[in-house]
């Protein structure tokens, strides 16, 4: 082990051990927030596997994938304003509703996504770094411009359909939208894995993400290999929106920017270009915009997150787990 | 919507005809045009419903003949950008005013912040503003909780006062809310949280002064930002949860009202107060689910509870019938307008009845001490603060009947149509101190 290992796990220990601390004091208020940290964290992580997945096949931060996220919330309120779902109460209507809105809303932004990668980045594949990344911005903008245009600048309301049970065990409050927020970004998660690792588009990924030109060389089709990537990235964007909708109640046009910063944030932190780093990446920084909300106090919480970020590229420059894809 | 504007205009064309056809000439119209302006964020419901204020009462002075002969014409400018109030959009408005001669004076602005920005350039030029809905003190009054923000000679240097507000201050809107809480809802204890702008540290300051003079006690005070925090508030309010009730000092465009839905989501059932910034349609919207019971207070007396006002409310609906079109402050924005006039008519008349120069309508206005508007009658000390020190307490009721909706301040949610803001009761600090 080098000095910066030691100083990375110092670092990890102290945190632990303050969070223990407080967790003994009082078990409580720590455990309840644990349920907020883990909520918010899995939507994170939801949006840092789409910023991962692109940076890892293109090297190219996506900015626009927060606003895609952001995107996917005011599709999805849309289509549910088509219905007469019932907010309050969880109807057989409601059911149905679910279960079709995460498909169609996923498929449609991977749609998008798609189309986005064609227009604003495929024709600048060979240009200098640069381009594209100026490009993703502008992308984003004009996502936001498309939503304010679209709805206005006020906050939109995404219908409350889920279960309204709710139970308190040992002190701590949940209710089934927590349950559902964090199963349902486990089984993605855990699909995306399987996808990754197991089938033959998976493999194509994997491969041109290791070395296009050799990819290529195989007979990978590059162009519709990074098309997939973008695809999947918008699923789990997608899925990530209609959670936090349906969990938030709220959403507004400028959200995607804080979101995919802190997502972003997430996949660096796990090491970007790294599936599982991202997943994980999400899950502690969304722990720990919690609980430096409740004991530090919400106006240091970016400082916090941003500080933690800097402390671990100090002493892990590849992020926690380091990044499984070598850079070219 | 459209439709009635439509009907307005066309009776009002109607009626300037008549007067015109009818009377002798030298009526409206005759002797040329002057221009006010104003300037709301006019991209949300608060600055629009406000706007309209002004637009009903240059209209119903225009199809009375005017001002002295002169025609009003009335221009809306916005200040949103991005969807919110910026202090920059409001200065290029001001400018654009400023650079126009016919322009003698202005409505506004909605925000303390953007009139913080805008008086500096319009008092040099002696341009009158009057806000039907700035309730910063430091804006015109030099207290010690000013000290660390500005003061009202920083703002218009060594100019004469050229601002003028229709409303009172946040240091009465935040007491009268500790008072209310702590007297009559008997709670003891509370948390208070901000959103990191002029108005909301001011508000939420002013409040936990008188809260704690009352003797209760603050658990804990936090603030956000908007652009940091997004929607998830739930663990900034599990920090709070020991408290039995939560203040915020904020607006509904930096998303103050979320935390209310959240505190159901977190169990947590406890009152939820504060400012003006709240009593609005997109802060019922914000907290879906758990409408019922915000308090609002709003820095003037109820237009609603006034009883010289109903009639002219009664005409305004009939005038603007969208339902989201009457606000917690069109009544103070119709008031102003009129004072503007006023001001305008007396500087025609000492100037001979022709054209006044802006400093004459400056000095007219410095000389209104009493004015009968439909929020009661009041004047302005030098300041510019208006003698009124009332300030009114709403409450959000769900499921009301269509009766109670329209006898109701008018806001309500866009999504809960029948979720309102009710007049709860108010405080007089002009008697009481």
């Amino acid at each position: 082990m080098s000095l910066p290992d030691y100083g990375f796990y110092i670092l990890c220990g102290t945190a632990v051990i303050l969070l223990l601390t407080e967790a003994v004091r009082d078990t409580t208020n720590f455990a309840q927030t644990l349920v907020f940290g883990l909520t918010q964290g899995a939507i994170f992580a939801l949006v840092a596997l789409g910023y991962t997945m692109v940076y890892g096949i293109i090297e190219l931060i996506n900015f626009a994938h927060g606003d895609v996220f952001t995107l996917s919330a005011y599709v999805g309120t849309t289509i549910l304003g088509l219905f007469a779902v019932n907010e309050g109460s969880f109807t057989a209507l409601n059911l149905a509703v679910l279960v079709i809105i995460f498909p169609v809303v996923m498929l449609i932004m991977g749609g998008i996504n798609v189309a986005i990668e064609r227009v604003a980045y495929r024709p600048l594949r060979n240009a200098p770094r640069l381009a594209p990344l100026i490009t993703a911005i502008g992308m984003s903008f004009f996502l936001e411009g498309v939503m304010f245009l679209w709805k206005g600048p006020a906050t939109v309301h995404f219908p409350n359909i889920l279960p309204q049970w709710t139970t308190t065990v040992a002190g701590v409050f949940f209710g089934f939208k927590d349950i559902f927020v964090i199963v349902t970004a486990a089984i993605l998660v855990a699909l995306l894995a399987f996808f990754i690792n197991r089938t033959r588009l998976g493999k194509a990924m994997r491969a041109t993400a290791q070395d296009r030109d050799a990819a290529q060389l195989m007979g990978i089709d590059i162009n519709r290999t990074i098309a997939a990537t973008f695809f999947i990235g918008a699923l789990l964007a997608g899925a990530g929106g209609i959670i936090y909708g349906l969990y938030y109640g709220t959403v507004y046009y400028q959200l995607g920017f804080r979101t995919g910063l802190i997502a972003f944030t997430a996949a660096v932190f796990g090491g970007i270009g790294n599936i599982p780093g991202a997943a994980i990446g999400g899950l502690i920084i969304g722990l720990t915009a919690a609980f430096s909300d409740i004991y530090i106090g919400g106006r240091w919480t970016q400082v916090v997150i941003f500080g933690i970020l800097i402390g671990v590229l100090v002493f892990r420059p590849t992020g926690l787990l380091g990044m499984r894809v070598p850079e070219k | 919507m459209v439709r009635a504007r439509g009907l307005v205009v066309l009776s009002m064309a109607l009626m300037v005809a008549f007067a015109c056809g009818g009377s002798s000439p030298g009526t409206s119209g005759s002797k040329g045009t002057i221009k006010i302006g104003s300037d709301f964020p006019v991209c949300t419901t608060g600055g629009q419903s406000t706007s309209n204020g002004v637009k009903f009462a240059v209209d119903q002075k225009n199809a009375a003949g005017g001002v002295e002969g002169f025609k009003i014409v009335y221009q809306s400018f916005d200040d949103c950008r991005q969807g919110s109030y910026n202090a920059d959009a409001g200065v290029a408005n001001v400018r654009q005013m400023l650079d126009d001669s016919a322009f003698m004076g202005m409505i506004g602005p909605y925000n303390s912040a953007v009139a913080k920005a805008e008086i500096p350039i319009a008092a040099p030029k002696n341009f009158v503003m009057i806000s039907p809905a700035n309730t910063n003190p430091c804006l015109t009054k030099d207290i010690p909780s000013c000290s660390t923000a500005y003061h009202p000679q920083d703002l218009r240097g060594s100019n004469p006062n050229n601002y003028w507000r229709v409303v009172t201050t946040d240091d009465y809107q935040g007491p009268a809310m500790a008072d209310y809480m702590f007297k009559q809802a008997n709670i003891k204890t509370v948390a208070i949280l901000d959103d990191s702008t002029v108005f909301g540290v001011g508000i939420s300051g002013a409040f936990e002064a008188e809260f704690k003079k009352l003797g209760g006690t603050v658990v804990k005070h936090q603030e956000y930002k908007k652009d940091q925090q997004g929607t998830q508030f739930q663990s900034l309010l599990q920090s709070m949860r020991t408290a039995s009730a939560l203040y915020v000092g904020g607006t509904d465009d930096q998303n103050i009202c979320i935390p209310r839905a959240q505190m159901k989501q977190i169990g947590w059932t406890a009152p939820f107060g504060g400012g003006d910034g709240i009593e609005t349609t997109d802060c019922i919207d914000q907290a879906s689910g758990n409408e019922t019971g915000i308090l609002a207070t709003s820095a003037g007396a109820d237009a609603t509870q006034v009883p010289g006002a109903k009639d002219t409310i009664a005409k305004f609906r009939q005038a603007f019938t969208g339902a989201n079109d009457f606000g917690g402050y069109t009544m103070q924005a119709y008031d102003a307008a009129n004072i503007l006039m006023t001001a305008i008519g007396n500087a025609i008349k000492s100037n001979g009845g022709s054209m006044p120069t802006r400093k004459q309508v400056r000095d007219a206005m410095a000389k209104i001490t009493t004015f009968q508007g439909v929020i009661g009658n009041y004047g302005f000390d030098q300041n510019g603060d208006t003698t009124l020190k009332i300030v009114s307490i709403y409450e959000v009721k769900t499921g009301l009947s269509d009766a109670d909706v329209k006898s109701s301040t008018g806001v309500c949610g866009k999504k809960l149509a029948n979720a309102c803001f009710v007049w709860k009761t108010q405080f007089d600090f002009a008697t009481s101190s």
